[in-house]
């Protein structure tokens, strides 16, 4: 288990009278090589999770093992930045982190922070910057005169180039138009399938969750509710009436072709085949 | 990061919430005089027992005024280190050849710090009772007088209701790009002088993107909504007097009187 949370706590303010629990006892392994997506509402704790995972922020109890590296609540942490260079977190709205004069420059920029000389950093700022679909012609250009899509290119492509094996996304496609997210989305696709990085998706989308995750973790009230494969969670009737989850369409589609009678479409998950399942339904 | 307080709202519901916001901002002038006054210590004692009260009164608690206090502890100590340097009289406490050390210096020192502390409970006092958007409506009253000389007192207001309302935005936002940046492998706390510099570059230069950003959004929202400057504007809310705001200006006017007998009568 490359990831490893043990009774893990973190109260924001703690020890005022407005203290906050925002993870309560979490105890929770992610599994290496797949895409785990956290879902829950605002509030449930999933970015004061994932900031865990940078030792953004450090645990007020419990203890977090990630890779190789242990993080325990009041211990001296040390290392941090070894750490970070093997998580790469993509913040909700990474197109804020930029601020180089070229693209180039601040994607070259984390390699550089990591220790990398000069010419590694480029060459992967380079790869890191095919990766995302953007070509020779941007190297030069200011990474603050692109369109909002490409923005976000360049800010992902800036953490890849670091070269992390975790890669912590935190609402990925949020404000982007339907073709950028798909296309967005298609890349970790990519990076997980081609490059074995494993991928924690943190998200509101529950399309984004079924066309993409292999595992779902469902937080509330700083609590792990539920650690499931996909399918089963959007199966888990339980569940899903407890929380009110929001099924994603052909799910739902799915379960209102079922009550009328049609049997067979389990775990289908193309619109095209469900469509030809049905017409070929006797 | 809610860490900061200084300049936000807190949203109780305490007679001095309720006051008048004219009222509130005359008696901090009056007060912020009466603080400048040399009434020595008994008058800045007295100053801090009302003002105490005063807190009691807003159903505010202490660690937050306590929390206003801490950036300005930089200060304290620029202060000190000048007086060290300046000030020579007093009893010597301190002789290392190079350097030394006078009483004064350190009663001069704790004296402003004195000063500061009771200012900013006063200011802070202000900004934890009143709502922005009411504060705003107060200062454009306060300099009303002043139009008639060309100030333009409407715009004067909305500059400090918005530069108030964004400050917590802009630490959030502060706060989020410094994340985004340790991430990636920056350091800001420890490094080299080169290193240290990048670091602030990069929180910086994405920080005025974010706030020019934000500031076109407001200025098409507001036009939006029809806002011209300088045009006369209606209210919905009208300011009124009441007997409570009356207690108020008159005590701290009250204060001033003393502190004025403190200083240069007795």
């Amino acid at each position: 288990m490359p990831i490893e949370f043990k009774e893990l706590s973190y109260v924001y303010d703690e020890g005022m009278p407005f203290a906050h629990h925002a993870l309560n006892k979490i105890d929770l392994a992610i599994e290496e090589g797949i895409v785990t997506a956290i879902v829950g509402k605002t509030g449930s704790g999933k970015s004061t999770m994932i900031e865990h995972l940078n030792a953004l922020l450090l645990p007020s109890e419990g203890s977090l093992k990630i890779l190789d590296h242990t993080i325990i609540a009041k211990e001296k942490n040390t290392n941090l930045k070894a750490l970070r260079q093997k998580v790469g977190l993509v913040f909700q709205f990474s197109e804020y982190q930029l601020f180089e004069e070229t693209i180039i420059k601040d994607v070259s920029f984390g390699p550089k922070n990591f220790g990398a000389s000069e010419e590694e950093a480029v060459l992967k700022a380079k790869e890191a910057l095919k990766l995302v679909g953007l070509d020779e012609s941007y190297y030069e250009r200011s990474p603050l005169n692109l369109s909002g899509g490409q923005k976000r290119r360049v800010a992902i492509a800036g953490i890849l180039a670091m070269d992390p094996s975790i890669i912590v996304l935190d609402e990925p496609t949020a404000g982007l138009d339907p073709k950028g997210a798909s296309e967005m989305m298609s890349i970790f696709k990519t990076l997980n399938k081609d490059y074995q990085k494993t991928i924690i998706l943190v998200t509101h989308d529950n399309e984004l969750v079924y066309d993409f995750a292999d595992e779902v973790v469902l937080l509330d009230g700083g609590e792990v509710k539920a650690k499931l494969k996909c399918e089963d969670f959007f199966s888990d009737q339980t569940l899903i009436d407890t929380y009110k989850i929001v099924l994603p369409k052909i799910v739902a589609l799915r379960n209102m072709l079922k009550e009328k009678g049609f049997k067979g479409l389990d775990e289908v998950r193309d619109i095209e085949e469900l469509v030809e399942r049905v017409v070929d339904f006797e | 990061m809610n860490k900061i307080v200084f300049g936000k709202y807190l949203p109780l519901n305490s007679p001095i919430h309720h006051l008048d916001p004219r009222a509130k901002i005359l008696a901090m002038l009056v007060m912020l005089v009466a603080v400048f006054m040399p009434a020595g210590w008994y008058g800045y004692i007295v100053i801090a027992i009302i003002l105490s009260i005063v807190t009691m009164i807003a159903k505010i608690k202490f660690s937050y005024i306590y929390r206003s206090f801490k950036p300005m502890m930089m200060m304290v100590i620029f202060l000190l280190i000048i007086n060290i340097l300046s000030f020579k009289e007093g009893v010597l406490l301190l002789d290392l050849g190079f350097l030394t050390v006078y009483s004064n210096a350190l009663f001069q020192t704790f004296y402003i710090a004195v000063r500061l502390i009771l200012m900013i409970m006063i200011t802070t006092l202000l900004t934890f009772t009143t709502k922005p958007l009411d504060l705003t409506l107060g200062i454009e009253y306060v300099l009303g007088p002043f139009t008639r000389f060309g100030l333009p007192t409407h715009e004067i207001a909305m500059i400090i209701s918005i530069a108030l309302r964004f400050i917590p935005t802009i630490i959030e936002e502060t706060m989020r790009i410094m994340n985004s940046q340790k991430s990636r492998g920056v350091d800001f706390e420890e490094g080299k002088l080169k290193e240290k510099v990048m670091a602030i570059v990069s929180l910086i230069v994405p920080l005025f993107s974010v706030a020019f950003q934000r500031a076109d959004e407001l200025a098409n929202a507001m036009e939006a909504r029809g806002y011209v400057p300088g045009e006369e504007r209606t209210r919905y809310k009208q300011l009124k007097y009441t007997k409570n705001d009356f207690i108020l200006l008159a005590g701290s006017f009250l204060v001033l009187a003393m502190v004025i007998v403190l200083a240069f009568v007795i």
